[in-house]
């Protein structure tokens, strides 16, 4: 009777596993987040384990307005696209661009994100579209950290803020 | 000596008139087929429920490694921090898993005390212990070292920059506790500690399971805000301390409330054996089976802060219960002094040492010492055709024959055989007979006629009774037909 309990042990586990794995691997390839549709150039995000590697503003690093090609116009009517300042975390730099419209942030894109290893690539793409979807809710800086992504939010905030700043919104 | 004459009565307790010890008149005895078809039903019955719930704990551990299965990037795991990393976030994953397997396995949940009892519920506990440790430890030691080979830093220096990170310092405090825990019930350290300590240490491990709560849900990429994993994990959590908080102290709370146990005398009964008589309400309704045991508090100034794991040794009456003690320890010694009036709190009734667990023709019940107790709730409890039960009862001498007058009565009532063993255990060699009738060749199978179709109860010392155990294993009685109180465990 103990040899049918370990038996039906092992198999429950094996089964759940695999469904793990499966369950797993189906989320791996729909995982990455929706990108952008600006019409910038380096939308590219995360989530293919390659994010912020194609990014043209990689590097700067609190420059301000590197890769700014909007009119920061006094009030809130600003236009154009915004590229925060690059924030370095532990587990990578974090950039961020936005889109703004008339004073309003339309998009949020992430050029960089923490990609130091596997794990940093995989935190940032689960957080990026949940990090982008409340920014664009919140029209501000002022957004909830992601849980399991504590460095990748505190970097995307700082950016996100120096971006806005730059967009004087 | 083996004789098959009622024992010599050596203490004489006269029984109280409303007190259990009158055997039951025989019931409609149910026939001979009907009742061995009904116990292989619920013996086959509680054998698959017992493997159902060893197979439940396997797959729960599966499960907990299938949230970081399905959690991204767990499938493209690469380089040696990765390795290291993700191999210790399923390290902490299981480890934490079997923590509250192991939380409700102490928690006292009726439905594992029917199935493998309470005993064997804290066996596997035990044996979780050290395991559970070692995971923890390569949990905190992978994931410092996988962090540490992806920063290009040392373990020093990653430990110093983890304990800054958000939650991490209660995650080490946890971890700690856990180790402190697992270390004070190593059997080497828990022998030089006092129940009373090595307990208020145990009970460490729920704040360990608490704080170490918060770093998996903030920290952890598993457990995403909002994911369904999450929502798992912290269901686990409830369910887990839920169970402890219902039944080691809501339902004890409640049992003592309704039925206000309190002592009504303490009869000494032997040099360091007392008889402690209960009056309550409804004690029949506290569902008391022959043969099962309480952890009994006395609220008074120099017992309450001790509970102690006691046998009914009667059936309890609707307003009276009794159990019999020998004082093994300072805390049961003080027991004897207890004056009448004191109020009873009660956790229980536990075990698996009943009729519940039989599952052939005869009954063969083999007491010593204290451990004559649950034996003798047992033989009151059960409705036994002539012949179908034999007693054991064995003493070192003349003065451990403790309410061996009263099991002579309940089993002269039933039909039931009796022999007596008095004398030392055998010098020349271990054995759970004297010595002069292990050279007369007195085995189990000598004793009980019917051993290999009886369900044999054993209840004694430990080294005593796991002899026993050992003969009627040779015997060739089979194990789930071997029932075993562990007293004092």
């Amino acid at each position: 009777m103990r040899a049918r309990a370990v038996l039906g042990g092992v198999l429950s586990s094996v089964a759940v596993l695999v469904i793990g794995w499966q369950v797993g691997g189906q989320t791996a390839t729909t995982a990455s987040p929706p990108t952008s549709t600006s019409d910038t150039s380096g939308s590219g995000t995360s989530g293919s384990g390659t994010s912020g590697t194609d990014a043209s503003g990689s590097g700067t690093s609190g420059s301000g307005t590197s890769g700014t090609s909007g009119s920061a116009a006094s009030g809130s009517t600003a236009s154009g696209t915004f590229l925060g300042a690059v924030a370095q975390t532990r587990y990578g730099p974090v950039q961020v661009r936005i889109v703004v419209s008339d004073g309003t942030i339309t998009d949020v894109t992430a050029p960089q994100l923490t990609d130091a290893d596997g794990r940093s690539v995989a935190i940032s793409a689960q957080a990026a579209p949940v990090l982008r979807q409340e920014a664009l809710q919140a029209q501000s800086a002022q957004i909830q950290a992601v849980s399991g992504a504590t460095f990748t939010s505190e970097g995307y905030t700082t950016s996100l803020q120096s971006a806005i700043d730059q967009a004087g919104l | 000596m083996i004789d098959t004459a009622r024992p010599a009565p050596r203490t004489a307790p006269v029984p109280r008139s409303s007190h259990p010890s009158t055997p039951h008149p025989p019931a409609v005895v149910e026939p001979w087929d009907v009742a061995a078809r009904r116990r292989r039903r619920s013996g086959r019955r509680r054998l698959a429920m017992a493997d159902l719930l060893v197979v439940a704990t396997w797959a729960s551990a599966a499960v907990a490694v299938a949230l970081w299965l399905v959690s991204p990037g767990s499938h493209t795991v690469t380089g040696v921090s990765g390795v290291l990393t993700d191999a210790g976030i399923v390290a902490g994953l299981v480890a934490t898993d079997l923590v509250l397997v192991m939380l409700v396995l102490a928690a006292r949940v009726p439905l594992l005390d029917r199935v493998v009892g309470q005993d064997r519920a804290i066996a596997v506990h035990r044996s979780l212990g050290k395991p559970v440790l070692f995971l923890l430890l390569g949990h905190g030691a992978l994931l410092t070292l996988g962090y540490a080979a992806a920063d290009g830093s040392g373990p020093v220096a990653e430990t110093i920059a983890l304990f800054s990170s958000p939650d991490m310092p209660l995650a080490y405090l946890g971890l700690g506790l856990f180790v402190l825990v697992v270390v004070s019930s190593l059997v080497a350290v828990r022998r030089r500690l006092p129940y009373e300590v090595w307990h208020g240490i145990h009970l460490l491990s729920y704040a360990a399971v608490l704080v170490a709560l918060p770093h998996m849900l903030s920290a952890g990429s598993v457990l995403a805000h909002g994911s369904w994993q999450r929502a798992y994990w912290i269901a686990l959590y409830v369910l887990s301390l839920g169970l402890i908080a219902v039944y080691r102290f809501v339902v004890p709370v409640v049992v003592s409330l309704r039925h206000r146990i309190r002592v009504v005398g303490v009869e000494p009964i032997a040099p360091g054996v007392v008889s402690i008589h209960l009056a309550g309400r409804d004690l029949d309704r506290l569902g008391a089976r022959g043969g099962q045991y309480g952890v009994w508090r006395f609220w008074t100034g120099a017992t309450w802060w001790h509970a102690h794991p006691v046998s009914f040794s009667a059936v309890p009456t609707v307003d009276r219960a009794r159990i019999t003690v020998r004082d093994l320890g300072a805390g049961s010694a003080r027991l004897g002094r207890i004056r009448p009036g004191a109020a009873v709190s009660l956790e229980g009734p536990y075990g698996l040492f009943t009729t519940h667990a039989r599952t052939a023709p005869y009954l063969a019940l083999v007491a010593s010492g204290i451990g004559i107790t649950p034996v003798r709730a047992l033989l009151e409890d059960t409705d036994l055709r002539p012949g179908e039960a034999t007693v054991l009862l064995r003493g070192t001498d003349d003065r451990q024959q403790y309410l061996w007058r009263e099991t002579a009565a309940l089993a002269d009532a039933s039909g039931s055989a009796v022999c007596a063993m008095v004398g030392p255990r055998a010098r020349s060699r271990p054995s759970w007979v004297t010595e002069e009738d292990l050279r007369r060749g007195v085995t189990l199978g000598s004793v009980f006629p019917h051993l290999l179709e009886s369900d044999l109860y054993v209840c004694g010392p430990q080294s005593w009774a796991d002899l026993v155990v050992q003969d009627a294993r040779r015997a060739g009685v089979p194990a789930h037909r071997i029932h075993h109180e562990r007293f004092g465990a």
